[in-house]
């Protein structure tokens, strides 16, 4: 049998300064789902872990002092999360939206054969999501991109 | 007196089904702790009486019952609430457990929240000297065990 909270090799721990809002505002927007909250004594967030799909986040605080949500560092991002989805991307797109994400790339075809865009959450982490929707050979993703692609699926 | 646990897990079946499984086949599903047991002779046979004062019990292998809780809120489908208590708990700590069973389209949302913890001091034995985050970590794990083996029973 599958084990719902098996744990896929690579888990982001994704910082907030208030991640309880940010629990409930990525369940709003993009559809991830909590699947463990742990609060302390004083009722501060100990320990969150979302899913979408097979993925998973945690969700923390800033915790340390090395590290920051990106509404603590200028709005800047040092890592930023893709979400492969297997279908969906524009009624996605449509509930970020509506949930107030603020889209930093809009929705477009890619070259290589995904649909995708970017959307900014409340603190300034940029996510980005991507659906393929077209299957494209390696010669035509060189002549559309003009780059040399190794490694092609 | 906030520390919570909280999991969550959604399964493909309709909320009261999910909530007569959850109640009624507890003793086929439930999962035994490795290191939390309810009494010193557990782990034994978990059952849940129906209804609001229903007891939550487990039976040891000599036959005798243990109350671990009785039953808080009982709304079949919706909610449950019972109080959870180990055999080691002085009278002025107990824990609070309520499951709730929430529709999302075809399928249901269980969401178990666990709190009282903070009455169990922290030098106590059902603490096994972890510190307060680990320990409720742990838990939080057990109910992940205990979530994933209900919906195995549930929707098999």
């Amino acid at each position: 049998m599958d084990d719902p909270f098996h744990r896929p090799v690579f888990v982001s721990a994704v910082v907030y300064k208030d991640p309880m809002a940010a629990l409930d505002w990525l369940e709003k927007a993009f559809g991830f789902e909590r699947v463990m909250l742990i609060t302390d004594k004083d009722g501060n967030l100990a320990h969150s872990e979302m899913k979408f799909g097979e993925g998973q986040i945690m969700v923390g605080t800033e915790w340390t002092d090395y590290v920051a949500s990106p509404a603590s560092a200028g709005g800047r991002n040092t890592q930023s999360i893709h979400v492969h989805l297997a279908d969906g991307i524009d009624a996605h797109c449509e509930r970020a939206k509506a949930a107030g994400a603020v889209i930093v790339r809009e929705l477009a075809d890619q070259f290589y054969g995904d649909r995708t865009y970017s959307a900014r959450d409340p603190e300034g982490h940029v996510w980005s999501f991507g659906q393929t929707t077209k299957k494209v050979s390696r010669e035509d993703a060189e002549k559309a991109s003009g780059l040399k692609i190794e490694g092609w699926h | 007196m906030n520390s919570r646990v909280i999991v969550s897990l959604r399964v493909a079946a309709a909320p009261l089904r999910a909530f007569e499984v959850f109640t009624q086949d507890i003793g086929r599903w439930w999962q035994p702790n490795e290191l939390f047991h309810f009494t010193p002779r557990s782990p034994g046979r978990i059952a849940l009486e129906p209804g609001e004062g229903g007891r939550f019990t487990e039976t040891l292998a000599n036959g005798k019952v243990f109350e671990i809780g009785r039953v808080t809120e009982w709304q079949p489908g919706v909610r449950l609430a019972l109080t959870w208590r180990q055999a080691t708990f002085a009278p002025d700590q107990s824990t609070h457990v309520e499951v709730l069973f929430e529709p999302v389209g075809d399928e249901t949302r269980i969401t178990v929240t666990h709190t009282g913890w903070d009455s169990v001091p922290q030098d106590h034995v059902a603490r096994h000297s972890f510190p307060d985050g680990l320990f409720l970590r742990r838990h939080a794990e057990w109910w992940q065990q205990l979530l994933a083996a209900f919906r195995v029973r549930l929707t098999p």
